[in-house]
């Protein structure tokens, strides 16, 4: 047996764990910065690009995709090539993940706060830059597959497997959700309309947090726990069924984001059930890894890193229990559109993610710059102000999500809303939202002592770009027959195992994405449902960029409280033209779905110039640019004749001559009802756009005779 | 108007049944895999991480400085 000798790349390793930092800081800033909005809606200093509305995806797509995603390539780069005993495939492939990703991540922070979004949370990134994304994300895997074809250690560590599911899944995942239509070079339109691009849209999002926030950093967990505690985990065969349990069950569980919306009941009481029944694989892992520690507590008081790794998996722990019980579908009436899923997501983000990534940085730089960690006691700081920080963060904002969901739901005992005014609701809250920016500046002060610190360690130490290794060459195993050969296959062939792990996720996609593909030929119609006009295209575009669906739903559950606030609950056939779909997730103001008529034109000019002028105490930001701003009206045959191709039935050559028509025609029309409110408005700005679009919203079937008895 | 949806596809009830199949066949075989694993074989598995490969050398110096 030849014993070979090589070295690993921690070069890599560090730039990834450097762009982790790096981005940390950035994802967990701007989310301050819309923190701060939310109680102080001048914050923004009037400027467009860092609106709320835009600023929260660039928030959420900073933290998941650059701060754990470099995270994420930081661990598996490190952990990958000594589970392989092999450095990894290609150093080309390394760099162009790296350089690539980054790249990604800059254009995200360029086009976002421009307003270039497809609308799809954690997908907002328009049709080039998701294009990149698959390029990238392919060479990561043929990276990642190479190094394990050439590894030196016949078995391959459950970690792998983890690693192994994150990366078939999200490219299954990402290429589904991204069918999009181009209309201009930073402009698309989803391919999938209303019910249909909801479905498709929360199979992704749940998934997204399953197979990128959650199976890479288990299988990371499984690497280092064992690793800091210096002592194996606890049960390899519970993480055998973690494993295969986890990833079989959580493709199912998608449609619980959409609970009592106009998605079909069967798909919803499918995804509730799954979501319940992932208790069991979420807490046999943090089990796991909180076991693993047994006997060995001491070394939890002394090493700031497992602390940090303790409440991580302790945090993993809490948020995977109440994510399935948001999922019970009582509980889901009250929760939904209100802060405590923001403050379920935060338990994962700043508890899971945040600290394991932490913990992950605590162990590699003194390793990688071969020395100790310049102060533990900093290290230590940094704990306990990430830990205040946490809960500081989180329980406002579930006493401000838990008033909502009880303050919109309210009636007096005569039978009317106690809080008709969705306004008041928000008033009442706001004093949470100033104590969460106060957890979220602690947590993120600790991040700079981090920062500091690692810095230190690497200037008193010495980088070390490769590591020598030694393993013996991997030989062909003599052949083997029977039960045994089936084990050998699973464990020794990387292609065959992925298969495998291919099949369990997508027998759960399958059975949803099949129903799925059906709804679209299942949706009722309804006759009175039509196209939007050219000037509502244009207008639900601007919408769209301006982000209103960060806090505004266009979705009526079936409730009296619902129906009493807003009118008419929403029908599937009402959203069949909808691309894409603009239901939104959460509600800091009003759900706008029937939004149509309710106040007059120059309600909305005066509104979107200044929402205090007519909502006192509104924490809505100012939109005046949209009074200035010169509306786009070239875009408009390029965009109709998109919808055109997925879909929508506009006229052929409507785009050429008789749109523009109508366009100025209802313009002109919006111009004369701002009159009325002694506005003189400009029919050439965006302003007028959005009028109509918002006037058009849920009118449908007003006017259909079906809808006149419940209004 | 959801049950309307739902009886208008073809064949839609068997997709609780085929699910749960699948699910009950899924679960059982991992099960009966994982358990019939052996003691030597999974502890083994399990201390795969603490072996990194580094030359004995090389650790040795690394965990001094550590």
């Amino acid at each position: 047996m030849s014993i070979e000798t090589f070295k690993y790349d921690n070069r890599i390793v560090r730039a990834f764990a450097i762009a982790t930092v790096i981005w940390g800081i950035v994802g967990m800033l701007v989310g301050l910065l819309a923190a701060v909005e939310l109680f102080f809606p001048g914050a923004n200093l009037n400027l467009q690009f860092i609106t709320f509305g835009r600023i929260r995806p660039l928030h959420t797509n900073a933290v998941i995709f650059a701060f754990v995603g470099n995270g994420m390539f930081m661990g598996i780069y490190y952990s990958l090539q000594r589970l392989c005993k092999a450095r990894m495939f290609s150093d080309f492939l390394s760099w162009f993940n790296f350089w690539g990703w980054q790249a990604i991540i800059v254009s995200a922070a360029l086009t976002l706060p421009l307003g270039f979004t497809t609308s799809k949370e954690y997908a907002e990134l328009e049709w080039p830059i998701k294009i990149a994304i698959a390029v990238v994300w392919v060479a990561f895997a043929v990276n990642l597959f190479g190094t394990i074809v050439k590894r030196r250690e016949k078995h391959m560590y459950v970690a792998i497997w983890f690693f192994i599911s994150t990366v078939v899944t999200i490219t299954v995942l990402h290429v589904v959700n991204s069918m999009t239509m181009p209309a201009s070079f930073l402009k698309s339109y989803s391919m999938y309309a209303g019910v249909q691009d909801a479905l498709v849209q929360w199979w992704y999002g749940h998934n997204a947090v399953a197979f990128f926030l959650t199976t890479p950093y288990l299988g990371l967990m499984y690497y280092f726990l064992p690793k800091a505690a210096n002592r194996p985990i606890f049960s390899y065969r519970l993480s055998i069924i973690h494993f295969w349990a986890l990833v079989f069950i959580y493709i199912w569980a998608g449609p619980h984001h959409l609970l009592y919306t106009a998605l079909p009941d069967w798909a919803q009481s499918l995804g509730m059930v799954f979501s319940l029944m992932l208790i069991a694989p979420s807490w046999g892992g943090m089990l796991n890894g909180l076991l693993t520690l047994r006997g060995a507590w001491d070394k939890v008081r002394q090493d700031p890193m497992l602390k940090f790794m303790v409440a991580a998996v302790t945090a993993y722990g809490m948020a995977t229990l109440e994510g399935p019980l948001l999922s019970i579908k009582t509980v889901n009436s009250l929760s939904h559109y209100s802060d405590w899923t923001i403050a379920h997501v935060h338990v994962g983000a700043l508890g899971w993610n945040g600290f394991l990534t932490f913990s992950m940085l605590y162990y590699l730089f003194p390793r990688l710059y071969r020395t100790p960690l310049w102060s533990t006691k900093l290290a230590n700081y940094h704990f306990w102000i990430s830990m205040l920080g946490l809960i500081f963060y989180v329980l406002p904002i579930y006493v401000a999500g838990i008033t909502e969901g009880l303050m919109w739901k309210e009636f007096t005992p005569d039978g009317f809303l106690k809080y008709p005014n969705f306004l008041e609701t928000i008033v009442h809250v706001v004093r949470m939202f100033e104590l969460r920016a106060v957890g979220g500046t602690l947590y993120f002060a600790g991040l700079f002592l981090m920062a500091y610190n690692l810095y230190r360690t690497a200037k008193a130490g010495q980088f070390e770009p490769d590591t020598e290794a030694q393993a013996p060459a991997l030989e062909k195993a003599p052949a083997v027959h029977g039960k045994l050969a089936f084990h050998r296959m699973l464990e020794g062939r990387p292609m065959f195992f992925t298969v495998l792990a291919i099949l369990a996720i997508l027998v759960g996609g399958l059975v949803e994405i099949i129903p799925m593909y059906l709804v679209k030929a299942n949706v009722p119609t309804i006759s009175s449902v039509k196209p939007y006009t050219p000037l509502e295209v244009l207008g639900r575009d601007i919408y769209i960029r301006e982000g209103c669906l960060g806090c505004h739903s266009q979705m009526i559950r079936p409730f009296r409280s619902e129906t009493e606030r807003y009118g008419e609950y929403s029908k599937a056939g009402e959203y069949v033209y909808d691309h894409p779909f603009l239901w939104g997730s959460e509600r800091k103001g009003p759900d706008l779905a029937r939004e149509g008529g309710k106040y007059p034109d120059a309600w909305h000019y005066n509104h979107m110039d200044d929402p205090r002028s007519t909502s006192p105490g509104s924490i809505m930001p100012r939109y005046s640019w949209l009074l200035t701003q010169k509306l786009d009206r070239e875009a408009l045959p390029a965009r109709i004749a998109a919808l055109r191709r997925v879909g929508v039935p506009y006229p052929a050559g409507f785009e050429n001559g008789p749109a523009q028509k109508e366009m100025e025609a209802q313009a002109a029309k919006v111009v004369a009802n701002l009159k009325q409110g002694s506005i003189t408005g400009n029919p050439d700005k965006e302003i007028v756009a959005l009028i109509a679009y918002l006037q058009r919203l849920g009118t449908d079937i007003k006017s259909a005779p079906v809808a006149s008895t419940a209004q | 108007m959801e049950e309307k949806i739902i009886s208008g596809m073809n064949g839609v009830a068997w997709y609780g049944i085929i699910s749960i199949c699948i699910f009950v066949a899924f679960f059982t075989g991992m099960l009966i895999w994982a358990f019939s694993k052996k003691a030597s074989y999974l502890n083994k598995m399990g201390s795969l991480p603490l072996d990194s490969g580094e030359t004995a050398a090389n650790e040795k110096s690394n965990a001094e400085k550590l």
